[in-house]
């Protein structure tokens, strides 16, 4: 028998991959851990984490995600996504730290894989259109060849009531081996090699019901007297060597150590599956990805939409982990709109097909903290629910603060309802009571606490100053402007010099440092192109930066170590940038 | 079974290695263990000198002249070398300070490699998950930004300037702290940690991991411990806790696929925590190691 | 009560974990089992002259043997009378069968694990690995039908007993004496209900498992 990676084989049966467990598989050498997530969906993975290689099915599978035992690294359901490193609560994971998937199918009760990808699962005659059952599995110290030699000679007939008698075997195109009963009684058998010398044999039977305990016994009582006629023929012959598995490596910019932030600029082509009114003047939008499920977004993650207008706004997903089947958004209608949510409002409709980025996290969660407080103003609600969302996954408690004009404007109840943690709404109060309100959400005694604030301006103002005042460390306030409404001043000229590249460029009034870079060749990755949402962000070594951008905290701005390059310019007459 | 490797890397074959704590042997009965694939025998003579020699005690080669392996006692352990030593045996300098108890807290047997072992050792950021409620607890799981140097002159790693909160340091503690850590890698196939003594915080304890490799993918580590503690007044006590550390981390090197470690640094996942791994495996390969490392660049 | 105890002892293990998931408090005596080999010591060999682990006393009442100790505890302090059904024979003798079989895994799983991981080269670690795997392939044909009935445990009935508890810890431990449970998945779903029991209690080399569905 001919084995190839391109070859689909079974290597568990539906009901192995049990809820909240991973299970512990080989093909071709290859380890594999296989789990299957809350939604149903069966993940067949390489049995190793990429950080340090510890094999994965001595992790936890927590139904959404796959935690390694090692460092707690959490991978996501469907994409296989790391999600979080718990070394670096402050930092999200590139989102290309991803984990080797092997394409999975389920057929007759078994889950299919092949090494490589190549066309399907056998499509197996005997089996087609009649209930079936999965024989216990049978594995074996032996070659494949010699267990497919003495397994086409094997008899099942059952002394007690003939079936399984008089079968004509036959070995299929596809590697299978089909034992044809006289009447609706068959026997088919596939072999899951799982390294030269040890093989699985993966038996089905038609005409058989997963409650005939006394046929499923025989049937293994069969498998297992064959098992030791094969294994004392298998003990006589030459050893053979054990195949090498091959360890995948990961992208070359993994390799270095990493810095912060991510930067792919590839735009995934999406449907608009559904378009609502979740609340007075705020839509809600589920994209679905054309081709199966899409990239993981992190908890805070938002995406770029490209709008049928040619403008590019930016949105938060509400997702929780491992909802990846679509990205949900809410958009609210702005009396001032300068043609974004106008555009989103009144042209897109459902059945539309949207340009988005990947998933960027710019307002990164920990989830190290003692207290986690979520205040969101208004539409500010969207990044939080995905925080919220995280933090219950992981029975970590938070409380979240939702202020808003009236019940008409509460977007998203659905969601909030289901939320199990602290949730606080404050309806209609004015600006005065709403500082007040934040003055009694900060006090109390800080330790390890993180704040993350969303909402419009004013109000994200006062919450920072509200923190603030209660002695909340500046390091623990972390908020997101939907958009940045300072005036830019962009009349100063300086000259920047980067790095490593060794060039020197000049920035002219009119001109973004941004502009200068990309015009030079360099690439850099950028979003909103107002200084709010901490795509562009890039390292200063050297000067004094004229900040102009709402991302930063007021710190972050005092120690001048990064740049927004969309808006903000140097004061000093030279920048040095570590680019 | 060991497995049939040649001592073809003169690097590791020209070190001095750990190959028993002395503790509790008996003089004058002979033991079996293994150094780099060859198969060894050891005793102590009546006067205490360590006497080694290749091949089993059956073979009955213990008066073959050309068997012997140049042997030394040194911190409690007999060390050997199977080549011509190129350096001498790395300094502890604690081991010999007052009021210090010296001890080996284990031998213990890991199907893995020794780099792997050592590797492990100078890492943090798996304290909450492997030593939960011991050396790290959820969801107290950053590691701060440390340093590591890398002295070409005494051809040693340090790694300095490491913070982590503990809820139980060491034996001797009672509550959580946030203990101070420096590393320190003096052989490709040891290390040395110093951390906040729980009862003189002007003095650190160390604890040492020598590990003796039997062949490429299995090992015996030697725990070494040179603690100040007053407060447990038996070893075993000291011990007991090092023991239940070096168990929790078992079942991860164990599990650590593959088990030699990859040197292509595209094998492998670094993040800012592992600065320190980074540099122990850069200097492998400097050093031209071979022996229970992966060099290849698939 | 107090247990004279070793760390890194499975056997050792199954009365702490048991101890916990009773509920009941106990001070820990602890034996250096390695590398002090203070068992086969004189003053211990006066407690037990078999110098084994575990040894417990409770009261003036001293009792040694993993599985003995199981019998007694779950006898004098289950007030619920599952964990060790004494009045239902059928279920009785099959506790017992299965704890006879924990005490052959301990023959086998775990002297390759001592051969291994404590340097008892005197152990024939290639029978004592292929006996483990006997075991466990007659286990999981066991476990895998069980679940086919609709049971989650070794033994019949809706509730653990102190079988799963005598073979649980060299089962999960199996690795450290280089053998796989990869061929047994029955065999490693059932160490996940295992370890979702209220109460159980982790050694070192085993981790808990996370929050199961129902819990969720």
């Amino acid at each position: 028998m001919i084995e190839t990676k391109l070859k689909w084989h079974p290597i568990a049966a539906s009901d192995d991959l049990a809820p909240r467990h991973v299970f512990d598989a080989q093909l071709l050498g290859q380890e594999i851990a296989a789990w299957r997530a809350d939604d149903g969906f069966a993940n067949v993975w390489e049995n190793r984490c990429l950080h340090r290689g510890v094999r994965l099915t001595i992790g936890i599978n927590d139904g959404n995600e796959l935690k390694c035992q090692y460092h707690g690294w959490r991978y996501s359901n469907r994409s296989a996504n790391c999600t979080y490193i718990p070394a670096h609560p402050a930092d999200a994971p590139a989102r290309t730290v991803c984990n080797r998937k092997y394409t999975t199918r389920e057929k007759y009760g078994l889950v299919w894989t092949a090494i490589e990808t190549s066309g399907d699962v056998p499509e197996i005659s005997l089996l087609a259109g009649v209930p079936s059952a999965p024989l216990r599995a049978m594995p074996i110290n032996s070659t494949a060849d010699l267990v497919e030699e003495m397994l086409s000679a094997a008899v099942f007939e059952s002394a007690e009531d003939n079936r399984w008698s008089e079968m004509s075997v036959e070995t299929d195109p596809s590697g299978a081996i089909t034992f044809t009963g006289s009447s609706d009684k068959h026997l088919v058998f596939f072999l899951q090699p799982l390294d030269s010398e040890r093989t699985i044999i993966r038996g089905v039977a038609t005409g058989i019901g997963d409650d005939d305990i006394a046929g499923l016994r025989h049937l293994n009582q069969c498998l297992t007297t064959l098992r030791a006629a094969i294994e004392a023929r298998a003990a006589q012959q030459d050893r053979v060597d054990p195949m090498q598995p091959v360890y995948t490596q990961v992208e070359a910019d993994l390799a270095t150590m990493p810095d912060r932030g991510e930067g792919s600029v590839n735009g995934i082509r999406v449907r608009v599956a559904s378009k609502t009114m979740t609340a007075n003047d705020v839509a809600r939008f589920e994209f679905v990805g054309l081709t199966g499920s899409l990239p993981t977004g992190q908890a805070g993650a938002h995406i770029d939409v490209h709008l049928p207008n040619g403008l590019i706004r930016q949105y938060s997903l509400t997702n929780g982990p491992a909802e990846t089947d679509s990205y949900i958004i809410g958009v609210k209608r702005e009396p001032n709109s300068t043609g974004g949510s106008e555009c989103l409002h009144d042209t897109v409709r459902e059945g539309d097909i949207l340009l988005v980025s990947v998933p960027r996290n710019n307002f990164p969660l920990r989830r190290d903290a003692v207290r986690s407080v979520f205040v969101a103003g208004g539409i500010g609600i969207t990044p939080l629910l995905s925080m919220a969302k995280t933090l219950e996954n992981q029975r970590l408690n938070y409380e979240l603060h939702y202020f808003v004009r009236d019940d008409d404007h509460v977007a998203f109840a659905d969601k909030i309802n289901a939320l199990t943690g602290k949730i606080t709404l404050h309806k209609g109060l004015s600006p005065e009571d709403t500082g007040k309100a934040l003055h009694r959400i900060y006090n109390g005694p800080q330790n390890a606490n993180h704040t993350y604030i969303c909402g419009p301006g004013p109000m994200l103002n006062a919450a920072r100053e509200a923190a603030s005042h209660c002695g909340w460390d500046d390091g623990a306030v972390h908020f997101e402007y939907f958009k940045n409404t300072n005036e830019i001043d962009d009349s100063s000229s300086f000259e920047i010099a980067l790095a490593r590249s060794g060039q020197t460029l000049q920035v002219k009034s009119g001109e973004t440092v941004l502009d200068v870079l990309r015009a030079n060749g360099v690439s850099i990755a950028s979003s909103c192109s107002q200084g709010a949402c901490g795509t562009c962000k890039v390292a200063v070594i050297e000067g004094d930066v004229d900040h102009q951008d709402v991302h930063l905290t007021d710190s972050e701005k005092r120690a001048s170590a990064y740049i927004m390059t969309c808006v903000s310019r140097a004061k000093s007459d030279r920048l040095v940038l570590d680019i | 079974m060991l497995q049939n490797v040649n001592p073809t890397d003169p690097v590791v074959y020209n070190l001095w290695h750990v190959i028993t704590a002395v503790d509790d042997l008996t003089p004058g009965v002979p033991q079996e263990t293994a150094l780099l694939g060859e198969p060894l025998c050891f005793v102590l003579s009546e006067s205490g000198e360590p006497i080694v020699w290749k091949g089993k005690i059956a073979d009955q080669t213990s008066e073959d002249k050309n068997a012997r392996v140049r042997a030394q006692l040194k911190y409690g352990y007999i060390w050997v070398v199977l080549g011509e030593p190129e350096f001498e045996i790395f300094d502890i300098p604690e081991y010999v300070e007052d009021g210090r108890r010296n001890m080996n807290a284990i031998s213990v047997g890991l199907n893995t490699s020794a780099p792997r072992v050592v590797e492990n050792f100078l890492d943090m950021a798996h304290f909450p998950f492997v030593h939960t409620d011991l050396l790290g607890e959820e969801p107290h799981t950053e590691v701060s930004e440390y340093d590591v140097d890398y002295n070409p002159e005494e051809r040693e790693i340090w790694a300095t300037n490491c913070w982590f909160y503990q809820p139980k340091a060491s034996a001797a503690s009672e509550e959580g702290v946030l203990a101070e850590y420096k590393y320190r890698v003096p052989h490709p196939f040891c290390a040395i940690l110093y951390k906040t003594s729980p009862d003189d915080d002007t003095r650190l304890d160390a604890i040492a991991v020598l590990v003796q490799p039997l062949d490429e993918t299995r090992v015996r580590a030697h725990l070494l411990l040179s603690v100040i503690d007053h407060q447990n007044e038996l070893d075993k006590h000291i011990r007991l806790f090092q023991q239940t550390i070096l168990g929790q981390d078992k079942p991860i090197l164990e599990n650590q696929m593959p088990r030699r470690l990859p040197l292509n640094p595209r094998a492998e996942t670094p993040i800012r925590a592992d600065k320190v791994s980074i540099m122990y495996r850069r200097w492998l390969r400097e050093l031209d190691l071979h022996y229970g490392v992966i060099r290849e660049v698939a | 009560m107090k247990l004279y105890d070793f760390e890194l002892s499975g056997n050792c293990y199954k009365i702490r974990m048991f101890l916990n998931i009773l509920g009941i408090n106990y001070d820990r005596h602890p034996i250096d089992f390695f590398p002090g080999n203070e068992h086969k010591g004189p003053e211990f060999l006066a407690i037990n002259p078999l110098g084994q682990l575990p040894v417990l006393v409770d009261g003036t009442f001293q009792i040694r043997d993993a599985q003995a100790i199981l019998s007694y505890l779950a006898a004098k302090y289950d007030d619920g009378g599952t964990w060790y059904p004494t009045s239902d024979p059928e279920r009785l003798g099959e506790v017992n069968q299965w704890m006879a079989f924990g005490d052959m895994i301990t023959g086998t799983a775990s002297a390759a694990r001592l051969h291994d991981g404590l340097s008892y080269t005197q152990i024939d670690v290639k029978a004592a690995r292929a006996g483990a795997h006997r075991l466990f392939r007659i286990l999981d044909e066991h476990l895998w039908f069980a679940e086919r009935e609709g049971r989650s445990w070794i033994c019949k009935g809706d509730t653990p007993t102190i079988a799963d508890i005598a073979c649980f810890p060299y089962i999960m431990l199996a690795l450290e004496g280089g053998v796989s449970l990869q061929d047994y998945p029955a065999i490693r779903r059932w160490t996940d209900r295992v370890k979702r029991i209220p109460g159980f209690t982790v050694m070192s080399g085993i981790f808990s498992a996370g929050a199961g569905v129902e819990a969720a």
